[in-house]
């Protein structure tokens, strides 16, 4: 275990139960700022649940989290976002009616300490429409920025979900499978517009993924989740041949 | 959007000039359904724009009109602060409503609306000393004031006040559902789980666009008190509810003026039927049926569309010039 103080996210001995099931098993691991980590494992390891505990979605049973050395354990998901942890979901939510431009303006309006405004609000607009314009081009859907969201390609949908947590200008991008449900092709879009985003913006990801290649090809560092609890964690090299790693999950593949 | 704007202006020009050309009797009918639009305005905020369907929005009708009846019969303050006064009482009471029913979301969201009508409607019947129970405060009169002015007492000074709040809280609500504020109302009409991801207390604003519709329905009970002259336990039952729910779907939500249409609608077809057949509202009820199935965008909806569609032809592929 690392220096708690060097962590940007400490996580310790987080978990929760639902009833005898332990969804997340007393899992600790610290991300350091800047860095780029996935966490695998296989279906109902547990990652999209660490994923809603991290994020206030889903309150702990058990365990901390610290963010910045602060403790935002148990707070409501509004206000963990706004401390600078923005997310993507696993199944894509965006608001399908409107524009991917309104999407993204909304998304970066939330960061305004005028985001209430009852009346007028062009100042409060016009900013969050520069950070949403800035963060569509980045993804690379500035063609499509005019288009309703619910008739974007499925790609795009994801690409404009992560265009939503980029334009918040977050300190951690916390990524619930970027690429779930898309095909061959437009996985390797995805993920090519992804790193290199990732590698210009020098931001700190937590990346949720199924996808070894994506995993491998995105992440400095691998926490490998089996039925809650971690079971291996370091960089992608070290993972791959750790032994306990390939019998729970890589085995059927290398 | 040039159309839509130059047909209101036009329908305001009307509303101004109809105490010119109208008999008295229509007279009392467009008051009754300035203050009825109104009413439906209010509730197109909560349905029409963060999609919070209200099965009680009558508790705010019949507290403003309660308010303003009581303040009328036992205080000597005029007309136009006694309005003000009961449109805020029922926007801080809702305060209450709104962190209330917030608790919930959907159908629960809507039982609990109910469930608060219900409640004033039981202290409406019971409280006698205030509310005068099962009769009601009658005889409520339209005060003269302030500083002597008379000009509201008449029936055509009241239609000329009724009708400024009518306008004065459509351009409030346009200016707030064009706001930050109104963008965030949106967000949690399309995607409530998304917009508190994204960092808003979406519960902070759902309860805040509560307690504004409820003022402005509250606001339209008062005007309604001293326009009829009464208060009673009708203004708080539940079928009221569920009419001006009819009135904004009809009219067309998430518009604000398609909902005083829809009021308009309604007000008038039970006015035509009703002298032709008991079963009116079968009818009205057949109309509605025919409007969620054929027309969801409403009356509103319908003729923003034609005029779109005959501003705009679709391109169509010509093989021969």
């Amino acid at each position: 275990m690392t220096d708690a103080g060097a962590a940007l996210i400490g996580i310790a001995g987080l978990t929760r139960r639902y009833g005898a099931l332990v969804a997340v098993d007393n899992v600790s691991m610290d991300v350091g700022a800047g860095e780029i980590r996935a966490v695998i494992g296989p279906n109902g390891a547990g990652k999209t649940t660490l994923f809603h505990l991290i994020t206030g979605v889903v309150k702990p049973t058990a365990g901390h989290v610290r963010f910045a050395g602060e403790d935002i354990t148990g707070l409501p998901a509004h206000a963990i976002c706004q401390r600078g942890l923005s997310r993507t979901f696993q199944l894509t939510a965006l608001f399908p009616q409107m524009s991917a431009r309104e999407n993204a303006t909304l998304a970066a309006q939330a960061r305004n300490p005028r985001r209430w405004l009852p009346f007028g609000g062009g100042n409060v607009f016009t900013q969050a429409r520069r950070a949403g314009g800035a963060a569509l081009e980045l993804l690379g859907l500035a063609g499509v920025a005019d288009r309703p969201a619910g008739l974007l390609s499925h790609g795009d949908q994801r690409l404009l979900e992560v265009a939503m947590a980029v334009a918040q200008e977050p300190t951690v991008l916390l990524l619930d499978e970027p690429t779930q449900g898309l095909s061959v092709e437009e996985t390797a879009q995805v993920v090519e517009t992804l790193s290199r985003f990732l590698e210009q913006s020098h931001v700190t990801a937590l990346l949720v993924e199924h996808d070894m290649e994506v995993v491998f090809r995105l992440a400095h560092k691998i926490t490998v989740l089996h039925r809650g609890a971690v079971i291996a964690d370091g960089t992608p090299e070290a993972v791959k041949a750790d032994a306990r790693v390939q019998e729970a999950y890589l085995g059927g593949i290398e | 959007m040039r159309w839509p704007r130059a047909l209101g202006l036009a329908f305001v020009a009307l509303l101004i000039a109809a105490p010119f050309g109208l008999p008295a009797f229509a007279m009392t009918l467009l008051t009754e359904l300035v203050i009825l639009g109104l009413f439906a305005m209010s509730l197109d905020l909560m349905v029409g724009y963060t999609r919070l369907i209200s099965f009680g929005h009558v508790a705010a009708y019949g507290l403003g009109a309660y308010a303003s009846g009581y303040m009328l019969l036992n205080t000597s303050l005029p007309l136009p602060f006694v309005v003000i006064l009961a449109t805020l009482l029922t926007g801080v009471i809702a305060i209450g409503v709104g962190w209330v029913c917030t608790l919930a979301t959907g159908v629960s969201f809507a039982m609990l609306t109910l469930a608060f009508a219900q409640l004033l409607y039981a202290i409406a019947f019971k409280w006698t000393s205030v509310t005068g129970g099962s009769d009601g405060l009658a005889g409520i009169p339209r005060r003269a004031g302030p500083m002597g002015l008379t000009l509201l007492t008449t029936k055509t000074g009241f239609y000329y006040f009724a009708l400024a709040c009518l306008i004065g809280s459509f351009l409030l609500c346009r200016k707030l559902v064009a706001s930050p504020f109104g963008a965030v109302l949106r967000g949690i009409r399309e995607n409530e789980a998304k917009t508190v991801s994204l960092g808003f207390n979406t519960r902070l604003y759902k309860i805040a666009v509560v307690a504004i519709a409820y003022a402005l329905g509250g606001l339209a009970g008062a005007l309604y008190a001293p326009f009829a002259g009464f208060a009673n336990t009708e203004l708080l039952f539940w079928l009221l509810s569920g009419q001006v729910l009819i009135m904004v779907i009809v009219g067309g939500s998430g518009t604000l003026i398609g909902p005083i249409l829809g009021a308009a609608f309604f007000l008038l077809l039970e006015h035509q039927l009703s002298s032709v057949t008991e079963a009116w509202a079968l009818f009205f009820g057949l109309i509605f049926i025919g409007f969620v199935l054929f027309a969801p965008e409403g009356i509103w909806g319908l003729a923003t569309g034609w005029v779109k569609r005959r501003e705009k032809p679709l391109a169509k592929v010509r093989l021969r010039d």
